[in-house]
């Protein structure tokens, strides 16, 4: 090893002998000093050199390496506003994209937290042959598992809306009922206690045992380390908690906190059922092949490929069939990766994060035209150092890595700013989330993890790449004689055309945001003001639970019946109903088969649609026009024949009229054939922007449900409405918890809720685009002015006017900005298919949003060049031509 | 002539390699200070190479790590403190392989060199 004080003691005795020696010829002994010192040459250089023998090579390329990035930062550092600038644009590009990435990862590509790599997971579905994706019944589950090759082993769980406690102080909650070896297929730990396990997968009804989340427990227990073997009450019924399961694991439902996990085999004990047939525990919800309640997933065993696994399963898919006897309806086991399973938050968030992705992208590209603009400018700046180094003998290359290394300098900070903007406004979106969805907790996987970090850095040193590149070549590439004369006179239209690319590249850009931001934002509006097809008006929206306080059937439908009729006997109430779903509810309801009689379903048509089960009044209540027929009254009652109401577009697909369905029969899942008596207009049951879709009613008092919501219409107040109703719920059930209470109007934000989050990102997404645009654009031109300075004052002192001089230049923006227009206009219709899957009420070629972009954009553009422009018409000619 | 095969800049290696084996053989005759390693190859060389510090330094901290000399802190004639390099073994040898490949590369010049001498 070197050992530096050594040395420098040896130099030192080098220095005394040499000394010494021109002593003993003669000299005096400060000039034999000074001499031998002079002799010696840079002590610290040799000492230096003398260390570096000892350095490994690898080593000194690093240290190379770093003296680089320090004569960058201190370049940098030379010139602040240039680089705070770059810094501040890049965050602003990385933040925009980093924050949209981790949405994406958080729904889709990383959805789960605590399970090792949940993009790696896969997820089983029955799809049929018209792309309609369901659950697996428990059976087909069973089969599936004991048969299956390919996976290292298979889990499957449903999701549960449940109630958690009795009484008043009953709160829903979102649980899991969950195969035995879920945990173990997951890899998920208990904190406490211990998992479900294979044992509890034996006898149905056998196993009721639950485990715990880590917030419930420590949210609704305290985190009571003597948890396990305490009950908890979960739908009225008690299960002995077994434990709390690892803090990171929030379940298998993407943006759900499922927060407890359940046998499967208690499924009928906690009243999952398919549809609104059940009334009741029905035991055989295990065995019925119908029951598609459960997703079901696994991880591949290693070196199996989805392709493999996909094949394997359709034979696997062929045997079931043949087993179950299943011959007409075409199903089909498929092999799903988890951002296409049918259920959780992604189903619905995913098409607007794509759209969002894109944009941010293109919020980045502006970003990096405009720093690429930056540092071309800078670049003619420093042609004379650069030149120099050059004139020196460094060679080009040599040159453009420590100009690419410079950008990298700048892109770090914009990175690791950028992932800190994006962590700061995240969590601000998701808690937006969760208290739209309160009561029930939501769970985003939106940690900043490697993924994100990578990300990051994946952008910044791309970015860092495009914006140097082309500038730093192009810098490298100097002519040493006019560089070192400092002879700036507009050399070589090449870099004129890159500096047009540049601004023409920001304008198209900025352009295709805005025409994104505009779409939206139309859309958004027309979501608004769009008439759902029914008035939400002056009606209340109160849900109960009758699980919840355990009530029979039986009891339920006195319950149902006094409440009515109290609410009815109130003075300002019109008329008030019950209904198991309330339109525009985002997400719809699990779809279910409907037979038609007299109609054969064409070979692999699937008739799978949504239903709602209703009280008497519903449409009158709602205001859902009827096309045909009655409405559902008193007199549908559990005794009288069974009847129906569907919609205008089931009429149309199936009657070919409204008038020719009254008297035909459906059956719904597994229940019996029932009457049309009734056809209702279409409303929008789910999103504002679906396209009209079958739909089934189906009577309360025929078709009990355990959880529905009353909606009351009557002309005062709403909110007092809504404390009288509750008022009554309480005396008839002072036990009965009531979990939402408020106006129908207040709901229907959420059926908006998509395009609002959308057009708040993408509104800032375009005022920061065209923000950043009008910069680019200024500074280019500012730049060009400046260089032309010298023609400029010749041309006036030769008798151009101060506006021929504005409209030259203003002229030459405009016509780079009309291409710019061209180009983005080119482009916004290239990706209108892309937006189409988003919009609402206005065509992705809207001319209203189009034409609104291209006159901000020219604006902007007119407005960043007239201002260098006057001030180029200023220039006192003497001055100019004194420059030199 | 390489003592560094992994350095790109050849030639630097050459003047290394150069300067690596006068060092070698001044001390063959016994170890030395480095002062004097410098003096003696300036005196045996009529006063042509001047060795300078800046160069003698790393060169005897490169022969070091090959394990070619040996350093120990002792006293001068004149009683002052120095660090003497002594040839190892190794360093014996290498300047035997240098010396041939030296004597070699001389021969080979001093042919083309005279080659079209008339």
């Amino acid at each position: 090893m070197f050992d530096k004080a050594d040395f420098d003691d040896e130099i030192r005795a080098h220095l005394k002998i040499a000394a010494a020696e021109r002593v003993a010829d003669g000299a005096s002994p400060k000039d034999a000093e000074l001499d031998s010192l002079k002799e010696f040459g840079n002590v610290a250089l040799t000492g230096e050199a003398a260390r570096r023998v000892w350095v490994p090579n690898w080593l000194e390329s690093v240290f190379d390496f770093v003296s680089d990035i320090r004569y960058s930062a201190r370049v940098l550092a030379k010139s602040p506003v240039f680089s705070l600038t770059v810094i501040a644009v890049l965050t602003l590009g990385i933040g925009v994209n980093a924050a949209v990435f981790t949405l994406l990862k958080s729904m889709a590509l990383n959805p789960l937290s605590g399970i090792g790599d949940s993009s790696q997971l896969s997820i089983i579905v029955n799809e049929t042959d018209k792309g309609r994706k369901a659950g697996l019944s428990y059976r087909d589950y069973q089969f599936v598992r004991d048969h299956d090759q390919s996976f290292s082993g298979l889990a499957a769980s449903g999701l549960l809306a449940a109630n958690f406690g009795r009484g008043k102080n009953a709160k829903p909650i979102y649980a899991e009922l969950v195969s035995g070896n879920y945990f173990q297929v997951l890899g998920v730990r208990a904190e406490l206690g211990r998992t479900i396990l294979p044992s509890d997968e034996v006898a149905p009804g056998r196993h009721p045992y639950a485990v715990l989340n880590d917030g419930f427990w420590r949210r609704d227990f305290g985190a009571d380390p003597n948890i396990v073997g305490k009950t908890i009450e979960i739908n009225n019924f008690k299960l002995t908690i077994v434990g709390v399961a690892d803090p990171s694991f929030h379940g298998m439902i993407v943006g759900y906190d499922d927060e407890a996990f359940i046998p499967v085999m208690m499924a009928a004990q906690m009243g999952a059922n398919v549809g609104s047939l059940q009334s009741g525990a029905s035991t055989d919800v295990l065995a019925d092949r119908g029951a598609g309640i459960l997703d079901v997933f696994g991880f591949l065993r290693p070196g199996v490929t989805a392709p493999t696994a996909s094949a394997q399963l359709k034979t696997l898919s062929a045997t079931l069939m043949q087993e179950a006897g299943i011959s007409e309806t075409k199903q089909q086991l498929t092999l799903l990766r988890i951002w296409e399973s049918p259920y959780g938050g992604q189903t619905f968030l995913l098409p607007a994060l794509v759209v969002l992705a894109v944009m941010g992208l293109f919020v980045l590209t502006i970003a990096c035209a405009n720093i690429a603009g930056l540092v071309l400018v800078r670049g003619m700046s420093r042609r004379g150092e650069l030149a120099v180094r050059l004139a020196l003998g460094a060679s080009r290359s040599r040159v453009v890595r420590l100009l690419l290394l410079e950008n990298l300098v700048l892109a770090i900070p914009g990175a690791i700013l950028g992932m800190l903007l994006a962590a700061r406004a995240i969590p601000f979106l998701t808690s937006y989330a969760q208290t739209m969805a309160a009561p029930q907790r939501l769970f985003f996987n939106i940690q900043i993890d490697r993924l994100v970090i990578a990300f990051a850095a994946a952008v910044a040193t791309a970015s860092a790449l495009v914006f140097g590149f082309v500038p730093a070549l192009r810098s490298s590439r100097i002519d040493l004689v006019t560089a070192i004369n400092e002879d700036s006179s507009p050399r070589g239209a090449a870099r004129g055309r890159l500096r047009s690319g540049l601004v023409i590249a920001q304008v198209a850009v900025s352009l295709l945001l805005l025409v994104g931001a505009g779409l939206v934002t139309r859309s958004l509006d027309a979501a608004r003001h769009a008439y759902p097809g029914f008035d939400p008006n002056h009606v209340t929206a109160i849900d109960i639970d009758l699980r919840a306080n355990g009530y029979t059937p039986a009891r339920g439908r006195v319950f149902y019946r006094q409440l009515l009729d109290a609410v009815k006997a109130d003075p300002g109430v019109e008329s008030a109903t019950l209904a198991s779903t309330m339109p525009l509810n985002l997400t719809g309801v699990r779809e279910q088969r409907v037979e038609v009689d007299g109609y054969t379903p064409r070979k692999n048509e699937d008739l799978g649609f949504e239903s709602a089960t209703v009280g008497p009044d519903y449409f009158s209540t709602l205001r859902i026009p009827l096309k045909a027929g009655r409405g559902f009254e008193d007199r549908d009652d559990e005794t009288a024949a069974p009847v129906a109401v569907v919609n205008t577009t089931f009429a149309q697909k199936f009657y070919a009229g409204a008038d020719n369905a009254i008297g035909k029969r459906i059956r719904v899942g597994t229940g019996g054939w029932r009457t049309i008596v009734g056809v209702a207009a279409d409303i929008k049951y789910s999103q504002i922007n679906e396209p009209p879709r079958p739909y089934v009613y189906q009577p309360l008092f025929q078709a009990y449900r355990w959880s529905m919501t009353l909606h009351a219409r009557g002309s005062g107040p709403t909110n007092a409405m809504v404390e009288q109703e509750q008022a009554h719920i309480a005396t008839l059930d002072s036990d009965l918890p009531i979990i939402h209470a408020r106006a129908l109007r207040d709901t229907l934000p959420g059926a908006t809720v998509i395009l609002e989050f959308m057009s708040a990102f993408l509104f800032v997404f375009g005022a920061s685009g065209m923000a950043l645009a009008g910069m680019g654009i200024y500074g280019l031109v500012a730049y060009t002015v400046k260089q032309r300075t010298r023609e400029i004052g010749i041309r006036m002192a030769l008798g151009a006017t101060t506006v021929a001089v504005i409209r030259e230049f203003l002229g030459r923006g405009v016509r780079l900005g009309a291409i710019g227009v061209g180009v983005g206009v080119a482009g916004a219709l290239a990706i209108s298919r892309l937006l189409a899957s988003v919009l609402f009420g206005v065509s992705a070629t809207d001319a209203i949003s189009f034409t609104r972009a291209v006159a901000i954009v020219l604006g902007g553009v007119v407005l960043a060049t007239i201002a260098p422009a006057w001030r180029a018409s200023r220039t006192n000619p003497l001055t100019a031509l004194r420059h030199q | 002539m390489t003592l560094h095969s992994s350095r790109p800049d050849a030639r630097t290696d050459l003047l290394h390699g150069t300067l690596d084996m006068l060092i070698l053989q001044t001390l063959q005759w016994g170890p030395q200070h480095g002062y004097a390693i410098g003096q003696t190859i300036r005196a045996q060389s009529s006063d042509v190479l001047q060795v300078e510090a800046g160069s003698l330094y790393p060169a005897l901290q490169r022969l070091a790590k090959k394990g070619w000399v040996t350093s120990k802190w002792g006293t001068t004639e004149a009683n002052q403190r120095a660090k003497y390099y002594r040839l190892t073994p190794e360093g014996k040898k290498q300047l035997l392989r240098e010396e041939s490949r030296w004597t070699e590369l001389v021969a080979a010049i001093g042919r083309v060199m005279s080659w079209n001498r008339p």
